[in-house]
């Protein structure tokens, strides 16, 4: 038994070598248009799950643990987020897809909102860090308002 | 009217009936705006309202005037295969309240509202923004799928009121039988065959249990829009 125990180990660590390797392969290949969609449509959820979370909790307990962690979801989520809207996963991609085609015209509106995204969504992380409940309703207001103001724009109205 | 009449007219519908029905058809209309236009405050309390009239409404189909209860216009399906048989005659003859048939429509409109406001309650938008009063009762992806059923109900909804109007629409043009004036003033012209349905009378509703209904609604509405809190 001892004996075979290094070959285990080795075979397992080989193995677990080979899926690195494999895994970075497909990590720096492009993805598709569709991965790229369905990518950024589950952080979309993520964020709008943490948002409920956050509207929960203010009309609730206001639990400071629970505001933060969703305050920070939606930070971290949210820079991701600038970089999974490449051109070509657009309405012409020819998946189910809300982003409009504005997004690649207009760049420079969407980046901006994104930018301001990204502040708001750094604020509601120190508003919740402080625990201060007002403050955190105050900054979901905005966070919310940042939100449609883009979606307005550059997601189709369902 | 070419329908014979006996002269003179009688009451069949009760004034909270009607007031309930064209309130309900302002907010209806009112909520499918606000909905729309995302004025959600406005969409929300526009669904308080709706839910406090249904509320009465139920109430109102036990308690309130003789066409009014469902005992009566909730007809046997034998009943309303009959009545749907005589559709083709003319001129129509004025029914004492709701039409066997009419009375299934008032049914399901009514159920497509209950599970529609039902729905809304516990529904939240694409962003987590806006949420009705019970949504923090259940999850985020729940709360989705409540959306989603709000919004299918709704389009059911607005095949129910099509067919309403059509049918009002049939009973006007081919029937002779203007149902929307009784709806408002409360009252249609006596019709011959009034007697033998035992439907001469006007309708009598108590004042009393219309208020306690318009209370238990509004008492009902107001503790749901709260989220039980």
């Amino acid at each position: 038994m001892i004996r075979t125990k290094p070959f285990t180990l080795a075979a397992i660590g080989a193995f677990g070598f080979a899926a690195l390797v494999a895994s970075g392969t497909l990590a720096t290949a492009a993805p598709s248009a569709s991965a790229t969609i369905s990518a950024r449509q589950a952080n979309f959820k993520k964020i709008g799950g943490a948002m409920k979370t956050l509207k929960d909790e203010l009309g609730g307990s206001a639990d400071k643990v629970k505001m933060l962690t969703a305050a920070k979801t939606i930070a971290a989520v949210g820079r991701a987020q600038v970089k999974l809207f490449p051109a070509g996963t657009g309405p012409s991609a020819g998946v189910k897809t809300d982003a409009l085609a504005a997004i690649w015209t207009d760049r420079a509106t969407f980046d901006g909102h994104m930018t301001k995204f990204i502040a708001e969504a750094d604020k509601l992380v120190a508003a919740a860090g402080q625990g201060n409940a007002q403050a955190v309703g105050a900054q979901f207001k905005a966070m919310g308002a940042t939100c449609g103001a883009c979606h307005r724009q550059f997601r189709a109205d369902d | 009217m070419t329908e014979t009449t006996t002269g003179g007219s009688t009451r069949i519908w009760d004034l909270p009936l009607r007031l309930f029905h064209w309130l309900l058809v302002a907010l209806v209309a009112f909520s499918w705006w606000s909905g729309e236009n995302h004025e959600m405050d406005w969409h929300r309390l526009s669904g308080y309202c709706v839910l406090a009239l249904l509320v009465f409404r139920v109430w109102w189909g036990f308690v309130g005037s003789r066409t009014a209860r469902f005992a009566q216009f909730v007809r046997a399906p034998g009943t309303v295969l009959a009545y749907a048989r005589t559709l083709g005659t003319r001129p129509g003859h004025a029914a004492d309240g709701h039409n066997p048939l009419g009375g299934w429509s008032v049914v399901a409109m009514l159920a497509a509202l209950a599970v529609m406001v039902a729905a809304g309650l516990f529904a939240v938008d694409v962003d987590g923004l806006e949420s009705g009063p019970l949504a923090d009762y259940i999850s985020f992806d729940q709360g989705r799928a409540a959306a989603e059923v709000h919004e299918a109900v709704f389009n059911l909804m607005l095949l129910l009121i099509l067919l309403h109007v059509a049918a009002i629409v049939f009973y006007l043009g081919f029937k002779r039988l203007n149902l929307v004036r009784p709806m408002i003033t409360g009252r249609r012209a006596r019709s011959e065959g009034d007697s033998e349905h035992g439907a001469a009378a006007d309708v009598r509703w108590s004042p009393m249990l219309a208020l306690a209904g318009i209370v238990i609604a509004g008492a009902v509405a107001w503790a749901v829009s709260t989220g039980f809190r």
